[in-house]
């Protein structure tokens, strides 16, 4: 995933480091140098691998005509100089699935990074339009979550709560992460909570019997807050490590969905309260995120549906709302497709190792 | 946020209130507020431009109608040019089928399968569901017990792993029913096995219906997903599931648009009776994120007021096409026609059938095809000929078909007023009704 947004951003790179070169051409109406918007007079040669091989940073003609355009002078960008390409920028966020509020937020770190400033002498225009996309994305991302550590760390047994609206992929999150957990060496419960949906308590019970793992599990209708209290006393007296309390999804705009969701935390008092939702959700993210961060808490996030998609603006938008950390990566309907998420790593991959 | 949205919308529009003349700068501002707002719901980006090129355009070019101000006249084409997008086409008829639900994992194929044999039966039909879900676990369980709950028989089998094996016994087990609904895994586009198989039980089925199933959040991959599907089977209709939280749809609209097919239902729940009909209006107010759309636009048109359907005229058997619009601009304020027509006093008159069977999506479809038609056209209708009804619908993103159902639908009206007219009905004073009806609104 990621690739298609990946090649975006390149693109609106590219442009940025355009403009600003536009920019610095004008700056220097005299200058000896190449012409702006002058082509290199050798094309790069095509990097081999799948990367696309536009104009490659790391040409050494593109690295040369950006010299000679600044070597002699410090340049203050303006915000004119940036406009059209910052706006195509927030098209490729908007494309993407990054909801508004957060492209909003980018461009505006992007901006503020790049408008007014003194570039030092020699430094290449697209290093610095690389350095404002990555630290605005990173802050926007924030740290991972790293599940081991966290458990390792704490008393058992580890309480983790489910959330989410409906359809997002809770219970299939459940089993990949009980069947990672037990690869890791811990042992785990999983709780089935969703006593509402049709079919959702076979569900669960199937999915625990593939991968070996004990399920706590009462009638279809039964009190959810009742079932994942008995998977947690199960746990203390069988020193299992890890409770994993599926949920039925809800939505946020449902007052008694809700304050049943507030009861089950209540009673069952989790560690940890993991919002789930998938990566092709779009502006809505945002708002059930919000809403859910609001009323029940989160410590983390899971996205899923990652490999239907290849933008991921999702993790932005959630991340850019709540302000927590993504922790994991849902690739497909196995039980191992499942990726611990690497901001760092991604941004890196986003930006195509640019910098 | 979405608030603030549709504030700075509205905030736009009454800039181009007090106008006279259109106004460029105006007319810009609008419609980048526009812009952020169907893209906040979700609408594909592409589609978004070139939506907003031809409300700009319309705008700037088109003469404002007489009596209608700039503000009014700029909404107006907002709304038609939406409109346009999500006419539904998808006709839902009660006859033997067979109707093959498709979608992404988790999207709401199983529940709104039970919703529809809900649907289905409660219109008399004998309904039955084949479980062709083989991949999920629990997926038989899920829809044999709501199947259960409506006494529709399911067939299916857990341990089964082969999809068309299951179909093919499914279709065979349940021939006695009328209509057979076929609930399938979720699959997405680059999933080649999966879309080998749907292609397969596409073509093992002679599927009547293929219903592409999307969640009203889904973002701007909806385009990119239904294009898939649609090339697979031909989609030739799309579900919006769960409607009841707050996304907008707009994701669900563009693959209406990519399919060039038309909403059928809408799931407003998790029970098996949260299942609507497709309201354009209201879906468009919310895409907007501005509930009184519909109330704006109905002031901007002109023709609205019920007092200026003249009665008198249709009563004596002179009733145009134009008389048609307005009409049907009176009656979908007012409510279904047949309510209406069983306040008049005809005895026992039948009426035809046909008459009531214009559904509310069906009247604003007529609307914009009657826009893209002259003023002559309008008052004499028998001037539209082959290459007219061509334009016609070419200008209004129709088939020649429907300007021809149109048309036939026209003649209908014309013949049952003049049967009115024959019963004396004509003595009575449909204006005040009409009135009445409005006012009761
Ligand atoms: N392609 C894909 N499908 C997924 C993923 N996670 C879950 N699903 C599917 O999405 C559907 C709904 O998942 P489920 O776990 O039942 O969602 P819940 O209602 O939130 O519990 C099922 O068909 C899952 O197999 C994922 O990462 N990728
Ligand atoms: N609130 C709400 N939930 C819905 C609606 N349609 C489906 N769901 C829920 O969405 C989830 C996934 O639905 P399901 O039918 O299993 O999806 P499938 O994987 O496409 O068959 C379940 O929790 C359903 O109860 C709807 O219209 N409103
Ligand atoms: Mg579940
Ligand atoms: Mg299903």
């Amino acid at each position: 995933m990621f690739g298609g947004l990946r090649e975006k951003l390149k693109a609106a790179r590219d442009r940025l480091g355009g403009s600003i070169e536009a920019a610095a051409a004008k700056a220097e109406p005299a200058e000896k140098a190449v012409p702006a918007g002058a082509v290199p007079a050798t094309r790069p040669v095509p990097e081999p691998g799948p990367a696309t091989a536009t104009t490659a940073p790391a040409s050494p003609s593109f690295v040369q005509k950006v010299r000679t355009l600044i070597i002699e002078r410090e340049l203050i960008v303006s915000e004119k100089d940036l406009d059209d390409a910052l706006s195509e920028l927030e098209m490729t966020l908007l494309e993407s699935d990054v909801a508004l509020p957060a492209t909003d937020a980018i461009i505006g770190s992007v901006e503020k990074n790049l408008v007014g400033k003194h570039r030092k002498i020699g430094e290449s225009v697209d290093d610095l339009v690389v350095h404002a996309l990555k630290t605005a994305l990173l802050d926007v991302l924030g740290s991972g979550f790293d599940l081991k550590e966290y458990i390792a760390k704490h008393d058992r047994p580890v309480k983790i709560l489910f959330t989410g609206v409906n359809g997002t992929g809770k219970t299939t999150t459940v089993a990949k992460i009980g069947a990672y957990l037990k690869k890791e060496g811990f042992t785990v419960v999983i709780g089935a909570g969703d006593t509402y949906r049709a079919g959702a308590i076979e569900q669960i019970a199937v999915h625990a019997e593939r991968i070996g793992i004990r399920v706590i599990q009462h009638q279809e209708g039964a009190d959810p807050s009742a079932v994942l209290f008995d998977a947690v006393e199960y746990a203390k007296s069988h020193k299992i490590d890890v409770v994993l309390a599926d949920t039925a999804g809800r939505f946020h705009n449902k007052a008694n969905l809700m304050s049943q969701l507030e009861k089950i935390k209540r009673v069952m008092k989790p560690d940890l309260v993991v919002y789930v939702d998938e990566a092709v959700a779009g502006n809505d993210a945002v708002t059930r995120a919000f809403e859910f961060d609001k009323t029940i808490g989160a410590d983390a996030v899971v996205l899923t549906k990652a490999d239907m998609d290849s933008r991921g603006g999702a993790a932005i938008s959630i991340a850019h709302t709540i302000g927590k950390p993504l922790m994991f990566l849902g690739v497909g309907q196995a039980y191992e497709d499942i990726m611990p998420f690497e901001p760092a790593k991604v941004v890196d991959e986003l930006l195509d190792g640019g910098a | 946020m979405l608030d603030g949205l549709s504030t700075s919308l509205k905030d736009a529009l009454k800039k181009l209130a007090g106008k006279t003349v259109v106004d460029r700068a105006a007319v810009d501002e609008l419609v980048k507020d526009l812009q952020r707002a169907l893209i906040s719901s979700d609408v594909n980006v592409k589609l978004v431009m070139e939506l907003s090129k031809a409300i700009r355009t319309r705008s700037l070019e088109e003469e404002p109608p007489k009596g209608m101000n700039v503000r009014e006249h700029v909404l107006r084409i907002v709304y038609q040019e939406l409109v346009r997008l999500v006419w539904a086409s998808t006709e839902v008829r009660l006859e033997p089928q067979t109707i093959l639900m498709a979608g992404l994992q988790g999207s709401g194929k199983t529940t709104t399968t039970a919703k529809l044999a809900r649907y289905f039966q409660k219109k008399g039909m004998k309904v039955g569901v084949v479980c062709a879900d083989t991949f999920r676990p629990g997926a038989f369980d899920q829809i044999s017990t709501l199947c259960a709950k409506i006494n529709v028989p399911c067939f299916g089998n857990a341990q089964e792993k082969d999809a068309l094996k299951i179909t093919r016994e499914g279709l065979e087990a349940l021939k006695e029913q009328e209509l057979i609904i076929v609930d399938t895994q979720g699959r997405h586009a680059l999933e080649a096995d999966l879309i080998r198989e749907i292609i397969d039980l596409n073509v093992l089925t002679k599927a009547t219906h293929r219903w592409l199933v999307i969640d009203a959040a889904l973002g701007q991959q909806a385009s990119e997903q239904a294009k898939r599907f649609h090339e697979a089977i031909g989609i030739d209709g799309v579900i919006i599931t769960k409607m009841d939280g707050t996304a907008k749809g707009g994701g669900a609209m563009s693959a209406v648009a990519e399919t060039k097919s038309g909403i059928a239902f809408i799931g407003s729940g998790e029970t098996i009776e949260d299942l609507e009909r497709f309201d354009p209006d209201g879906f468009i107010s919310r895409l907007l994120g501005m509930g009184d759309l519909k109330a704006l636009v109905e002031r901007a048109n002109e023709n609205l007021n019920p007092d200026d359907v003249d009665v008198n005229a249709m009563m004596k058997g002179k009733f145009t096409l134009r008389d048609m619009y307005k009409q049907l601009e009176a009656l979908n304020k007012m409510g279904p026609l047949k309510q209406i027509m069983g306040m008049l006093p005809l005895g026992n008159m039948q009426l035809p059938e046909g008459v009531y069977d214009v559904t509310s999506t069906k009247m604003v479809r007529y609307r914009i095809i009657m826009d893209s038609m002259t003023p002559t056209e309008l008052d004499e209708p028998s001037l539209i000929n082959s290459s007219r009804m061509q334009r016609i619908a070419h200008g209004a993103g129709a088939t020649p078909d429907e300007v021809r159902e149109l048309l036939k639908y026209y003649k209908m009206m014309q013949r049952t007023l003049k049967g009115l007219k024959g019963s004396g009905g004509g003595k009575f004073n449909m204006q005040r009704l009409m009135k009445r009806f409005s006012g009761m609104q």
